[in-house]
């Protein structure tokens, strides 16, 4: 803006001094011309009345330098020439101001030297006796005038451009520079150009405008991050191209990303060819779903499309951590095959006896051990059955009102009913302690103490001992039921408490039990917020610590 | 016309981590398969392998249309012959792996366990191309850096699974087959690891422009 002020002002001035110097020059040469032209008309009748009274002879004392003098006659013959010889001077009836003096009494004209560097003008007037006296003066031209006055013209000229050139930067700096100072921020507080005053409102309107937009639009996305940074799951959004548009620091801690992940392809932080396939997926329009091992834990992603009229604007990608779910659903698909297993081999030794007794393949004597084989087959499928449905109780949350039992009274219980197959196995079976009565299920609490004893003595050696002890420890009820059985190993001390897991992983059938009991337990102990401790030696027993 | 330039060269960007995922998976593929005896999974390394094929081609030709129509200079033309040549590398890691998957067909079941470096291989080279890759994919002249340091650790491995090898079949304790085709295995993996550290040279070439070869 400032360059073109600039230019326009220098451009109007040099236009300015040329015009004014073509105008003043004219005019003056003009005034020159006119008043030559006054003075050669007044020298001249000045003259005609003396040669008109002194005739020719007039001229002989005449002397002028500065005009020429000619007479001519009314013929056109040369009679007197104040700068030239008479003699070689041709006839001038033809010359304009001749003729003219000669038919009107007076004439005038000029002529342009040969080389036009000159300009004679010329008045005649006819004398009395018919003869025509003639002055003349050459004059410069206003070319040559021009031509000589050039180094002054170029000089002023100069100087003018000079002084045009400081003035016009300085006034077009001047012109520009309140609006350079314009305080845009606040554009209603400034003191400038009338004419920008309807700009400067305007201006002012959007800026407020903005500012709000803005405020809404950071409100916005603050409230968009604070929500999803306090999320549990990871949530990415991406534009159609696969750019990351925002990422949560769940979803950030996953992919090990930073904040310079926003903006980045997608790619660059997770390029496993499962989420590249998903996102494709949901690009089209389809809803993506798949799990995958993340930094030793199980995800679940889920990537669905985002729309906006119709048209797909990006993908946005959620992360579950499903790594406990995972597990639950592990174990009920194995706790299923376990039971369909479990349930399974008694009925098909069973189905055999009765086959094998059917046709008669059995010898009279041996029957009676078939039946009995059939029988101890189907009491191990009704314990089995009777301990899942035990479980199942467990693990529906309806729960039965608690009351006042005496634990002591329930071990004496067990133990009275369990010294038959103590005695079988030639297990010592003790009972120490007090009476300690809790709040409790007396149904779930005769199951722990029973489980625990039944396992002591069917785990045990021939000859071993079982200890039930029970007393309060700092207002806790402690059971303890130790035995002098076969230990359990420690890699396997972890997982007997899963239901259907077995030391021996034969199931042999020696032993018996159906791989619930310390699963029922372990739920009924947890139902009074309770807690199993296992210490155990191979070879050597093991002790089972409750503590309500 | 520059949009448009770099419009190619963001999808060869995107194609190159594509390809280097698939590489990445495939080895992980034939790993598992090698580590489960499972002659199942290493029939699917197989499919993967065809579609590492298929992507080189497909990304040899974006860069050759990149290098026609736009005659790139400098760094784009860098990172276009980078791109060029370790596009061939990750199609060998593919080959290689696709190579282990077949000898574990021939196995039958056994896992390698005597050979407990075998299983260090595997994870070694499984890292090391995965550091490559991260490495191109974040311009990481670091982590390229380090995966040339980590070929030693491969190299080392090898070695030891060569004397383990060598002292079974002199104990007599695998039949020879067996001892050469986990051999083969771990060759297979130690140029796996060579391959990674070509691409993490082209990596440097395409960020410095200079290539550690030379």
């Amino acid at each position: 803006m400032t360059k073109k002020i600039f230019r326009s002002i220098i451009s109007v001035a040099m236009v300015v001094l040329l015009a004014s110097l073509f105008i003043a020059s004219s005019f003056l040469y003009d005034y020159f011309n006119k008043s030559q032209v006054s003075q050669l008309k007044e020298e001249l009748s000045l003259v005609a009345a003396n040669v008109d009274e002194a005739g020719v002879e007039y001229f002989d004392n005449f002397d002028s330098s500065m005009f020429r003098f000619t007479l001519v006659s009314a013929d056109g013959e040369v009679l007197y020439d104040s700068q030239a010889n008479v003699t070689d001077m041709e006839n001038h009836l033809d010359r304009e101001e001749i003729t003219e003096a000669i038919e009107n009494g007076n004439g005038s004209s000029a002529r342009y030297s040969s080389t036009f560097t000159e300009r004679t003008f010329y008045e005649a007037t006819r004398l009395q006796n018919g003869n025509v006296l003639r002055i003349s003066v050459s004059q410069v031209t206003v070319g040559a005038l021009i031509l000589g006055m050039l180094p002054a013209i170029c000089a002023i000229v100069l100087i003018s451009i000079v002084v045009a050139l400081v003035l016009s930067h300085k006034m077009a700096k001047d012109i520009v520079k309140p609006l350079n100072e314009l305080d845009l921020e606040n554009p209603a507080e400034n003191e400038t150009y009338e004419e920008l005053t309807p700009i400067l409102t305007k201006i002012n309107k959007q800026h407020k405008q903005i500012t709000r937009q803005m405020q809404e639009l950071r409100q916005k996305s603050d409230e968009f991050e604070q929500i999803t940074a306090s999320m549990n799951e990871g949530l990415v959004l991406l534009d159609k191209k696969g750019m990351v548009l925002s990422i949560n620091a769940a979803a950030k801690k996953l992919f090990s990303a930073d904040e310079t992940a926003v903006g980045r392809d997608f790619l660059t932080l997770d390029r496993s060819t499962d989420m590249s396939r998903a996102i494709e997926k949901a690009l089209d329009g389809k809803r993506a779903e798949f799990r995958e091992e993340r930094s030793g834990s199980e995800y679940q992603f889920i990537i669905s499309r985002i729309e906006s009229n119709g048209k797909t604007v990006g993908v946005v990608i959620l992360c579950f951590d499903v790594t406990e779910t995972a597990f639950a659903e592990r174990n009920r698909k194995e706790f299923t095959a376990n039971v369909s297993h479990e349930l399974k081999t008694p009925l098909q030794s069973i189905i055999g006896s009765a086959e094998l007794l059917e046709n008669d393949l059995v010898k009279p004597e041996d029957t009676k051990r078939f039946v009995g084989n059939i029988k101890n087959e189907a009491t191990r499928l009704v314990s089995l059955i009777n301990d899942i449905i035990r479980l199942s109780q467990l693990d529906e949350d309806s729960e039965p009102a608690t009351e006042s039992v005496d634990l002591y009274d329930v071990a004496n219980e067990v133990v009275e009913v369990l010294t038959v197959s103590a005695s079988k196995k030639q297990v010592e079976l003790n009972l120490n302690g007090e009476p300690c009565v809790m709040n409790g299920i007396r149904r779930y609490l005769y199951e722990i103490i029973y489980n625990l004893c039944d396992n002591a003595i069917r785990y045990n050696k021939d000859g071993g001992k079982v200890t039930v002890t029970l007393k309060q420890e700092e207002g806790n009820t402690v059971l303890t039921v130790a035995d002098t059985g076969i230990g359990i190993p420690v890699e396997h001390q972890s997982r007997i408490f899963e239901r259907f897991y077995r030391v021996d992983k034969s199931h042999s059938k020696e032993t018996g039990g159906t791989g619930l009991g310390l699963s029922i337990v372990k739920h009924a102990v947890q139902y009074h917020s309770g807690k199993v401790t296992l210490e155990s030696e191979l070879g050597k027993g093991t002790t089972v610590i409750v503590s309500f | 016309m520059r949009s448009r330039f770099d419009e190619q060269l963001s999808l060869l960007n995107k194609k190159m981590t594509q390809m280097g995922a698939e590489c990445e998976s495939i080895i992980a593929l034939s790993t598992k398969a090698l580590l489960e005896g499972n002659a199942a999974g290493a029939r699917k390394a197989k499919e993967q392998g065809h579609k590492i094929d298929q992507m080189e081609r497909e990304i040899e030709s974006i860069c050759l249309k990149l290098l026609l129509q736009q005659q790139p200079v400098a760094k784009d033309l860098r990172v276009i012959s980078a791109a060029l040549k370790m596009i061939t590398d990750m199609e060998r890691i593919g080959d290689q792996a696709e190579d282990i998957a077949e000898i574990i067909t021939f196995l039958g079941g056994r896992t390698g366990e005597e050979c407990h470096d075998i299983r260090l291989m595997a994870e070694a080279t499984i890292k090391m191309v995965t550091d490559s890759i991260d490495a191109y994919v974040n311009g990481d002249l670091e982590l390229a850096k380090s995966v040339s340091d980590y070929d030693d650790v491969v190299d080392d491995a090898f070695d030891r699974v060569k004397q383990t090898l060598i002292s079974m079949i002199s104990e007599n304790t695998a039949d020879g087959e067996y001892a050469v085709d986990l051999l083969m295995i771990a060759k297979y993996f130690e140029r796996i690891g060579d391959h990674a550290v070509n691409i993490a040279e082209w990596v440097e070439f395409s960020v410095t422009g200079v290539h550690k070869g030379e």
